[in-house]
């Protein structure tokens, strides 16, 4: 990986020629400096722009994704996709990989998720409208986007899919649990064969408990019932979890 | 052409970024010192005094190096002396290595630590959490006095099955390097303490509490850019096993400076010197006073200072003077990358080289002291978005 993340910084500085400061420590390497484009959008307007930013990447990276900071100040601090550790939030994390997974490198990271955010940003300061709309904060926004971009019928379904997958991975010949009666195969194989592969074990797992943790609140307030099958698998789940920490 | 005074400060900035920084030099003290405490607290049979604990090498020298593998930064060495007061006439090397390595295998935590018993050394391998890790390697050895305050000692050496002594004399080396470095030193420290304390105010409260070994004078700071350039030369090529060794990059050094105070004069005069030796390689002519030395039978000798029995080059003329032909190939690329680059003008060039010469991740950190930093793009990229995600928030 380390020729590779070499061959990736070289390939970025190519066409981004801003980002030179390249700093490395145990944990990361920070890459700083400026970045300017010209983005255009199709129905939309070109814009141009410059952002000052540190490009943080993990030393486990691709497994876990490069983060963002914007170091001048230019993007306002009450807007409302930055987390609170003072990195851009540029999509939910399962999005984000599978942006990233279409061009997967450090300049693809670039050109597909940071500059469509800060284009997004620019265009939202100009005129109070996200271009591309904007996922709802939280678990609240997991939830919705797999209830979205997998046609789920209803929250229940989400985190049924979700456990199946934290569980099982992908088994074609299975029942497809988004409670159809057709095998995967012949169900929602396609999607769920391609987040199993955008997935990280950390992103999958993450994405279970949010979206558990989500529908254990709503099935405590009687919102939404998870049914007893589905309880029982999430308790087998946990239980195995428990026994590997041990 | 680079300005000399901003190359300089390029220089000692890069120095300091491969340097141990304060709080891990803490670290270190307070890891070794409780190494020391174990061993001087064990309960030994074989004798009743005291017996010593002090660090060798780079890390007494200053002129410590974070090696570089593969192409990036690894974990950090550093040498102990563990002095057994024993009589080296009548104990067998083999006892005081077993001696000092049953001690550490007492203690839990450094039994687990503990590597494979090294050829004279025990290693304990610190991994640490901001992975920036030790290796801390303890040399058990014997009091060896060739006259009465000398402090040389015996240390022990495994070969195959068997150990027998070799001679060192890590305190005499010490005080030939203070030496050297003496006058420069004098002249630096109170700036540097300064400046330490101010930047690590946490670690260090007052400027009395900086210890000198942090104090960095321009032929250490020297000694560590040879050191790291020789790690990023040596780091893929195939002659790597005859690079040279620390001992031989710091003894020349010590010899060839002249109290310089500035990094850049320092590094460029004794890269000078070096220089001019490399005749040596072609003809046998033997120059009496130099420090390198070509001997009647062909063979090459750079003397311990303070012990001219053991020669630092001995090995030189192996393999047709391959050690001694790949310092003086490293040297003239010393020379280009770190001394003549001043001459340079394109500040492309410029970067190329110091990057590819020092490590892209260092170098680039601090261009900006000797070449601007370009802030606007002749060209903009031009991007297209097809499709976008939508913007979150935890």
């Amino acid at each position: 990986m380390e020729d590779e993340l070499l061959n990736q910084i070289k390939e970025l500085q190519c066409v981004h020629d801003g980002l030179i400061l390249v700093r490395k420590s145990a944990s990361e390497t920070v890459l700083s400096g400026i970045l300017n484009f010209e983005a255009s959008v199709d129905g939309y307007e070109t814009i141009s722009s410059r952002f000052e930013i540190d490009l943080i990447v993990p030393i486990d990276y691709p497994e876990t994704l490069p983060c963002v900071r914007e170091t001048s100040k230019k993007i306002d601090s009450n807007y409302d996709h930055i987390n609170s550790d003072g990195t851009l939030c540029l999509a939910i994390p399962i999005e984000e990989r599978r942006v990233f997974s279409e061009q997967p490198s450090l300049l693809g990271f670039i050109n597909r998720l940071l500059i469509p955010y800060c284009y997004g940003y620019c265009y939202w300061k100009k005129y109070q409208i996200h271009p591309f709309g904007e996922a709802e904060h939280g678990f609240k926004g997991i939830v919705h986007f797999y209830m979205n971009s997998l046609q789920l019928k209803d929250e229940v379904s989400v985190l049924s899919v979700i456990s199946y997958l934290y569980e099982h991975g992908y088994r074609g010949h299975h029942r497809c649990p988004c409670g159809s009666d057709q095998i995967v195969r012949k169900c929602h194989g396609k999607l769920l064969r391609s987040l199993i592969e955008q997935h990280s074990t950390h992103t999958l797992e993450n994405d279970f408990l949010s979206i558990l943790i989500y529908c254990s609140e709503k099935n405590e307030r009687e919102v939404i019932k998870i049914p007893e099958r589905l309880h029982r698998q999430i308790l087998r789940i946990l239980q195995t979890a428990q026994k590997q920490c041990r | 052409m680079i300005n000399a005074i901003k190359y300089s400060r390029f220089l000692n900035s890069i120095a300091e970024e491969i340097d141990i920084s304060p709080s891990k030099y803490q670290d270190a003290v307070n890891r070794y010192e409780a190494v020391g405490l174990w061993l001087e607290r064990g309960d030994y049979e074989e004798f009743s005094d005291e017996l010593t604990i002090y660090p060798q090498g780079s890390f007494r020298l200053g002129t410590v190096v974070r090696p570089i593998k593969n192409g990036f930064e690894s974990s950090y060495d550093i040498d102990l002396v563990c002095e057994l007061p024993m009589d080296k006439e009548i104990v067998a090397p083999r006892l005081v290595k077993s001696i000092v390595g049953d001690r550490i295998k007492e203690h839990g935590i450094y039994r687990q630590l503990l590597q494979e018993e090294g050829k004279r050394c025990w290693t304990l391998e610190y991994a640490e959490e901001d992975g920036i890790g030790f290796h801390l390697d303890i040399l058990p050895a014997v009091p060896n006095p060739l006259t009465n305050a000398d402090a040389s000692i015996a240390i022990t050496n495994k070969r195959d099955f068997s150990y027998s002594w070799s001679a060192s004399n890590p305190k005499g080396y010490g005080v030939w390097f203070d030496n050297k470095n003496r006058s420069a030193f004098e002249f630096v420290l109170h700036e540097q303490k300064q400046s330490i304390q101010a930047r690590s105010p946490d670690i260090f409260l007052r400027v009395e509490d900086v210890p000198n070994q942090l104090v960095r004078t321009p032929l250490q700071r020297a000694i560590q850019l040879m050191k790291r350039h020789r790690d990023v030369y040596f780091d893929d090529r195939h002659s790597n096993e005859y690079s040279p060794i620390s001992i031989v990059i710091t003894t020349l050094a010590g010899h060839f400076y002249r109290s310089e105070l500035d990094t850049f004069t320092a590094l460029s005069n004794i890269v000078d010197r070096l220089h001019a030796h490399a005749e040596l390689i072609a003809n046998q002519s033997i120059n009496s006073t130099s420090p390198i030395k070509r001997t009647q039978d062909g063979k090459w000798y750079i003397g311990n200072p303070v012990n001219s029995n053991e020669n630092f080059a001995e090995r030189w003329h192996e393999d047709n003077h391959a050690r001694a032909i790949a310092f003086f190939t490293w040297i003239d690329a010393l020379n280009r990358d770190l001394v003549e680059i001043i001459k340079e003008t394109r500040s492309e060039d410029i970067r190329k080289i110091l990057s590819t010469s020092l490590g892209i991740a260092i170098a680039t950190a601090h261009f900006e002291l000797i070449v601007p930093v370009r802030s606007e793009n002749i060209e903009v990229p031009k991007i297209h978005i097809p499709h976008a995600a939508k913007p979150w928030r935890v």
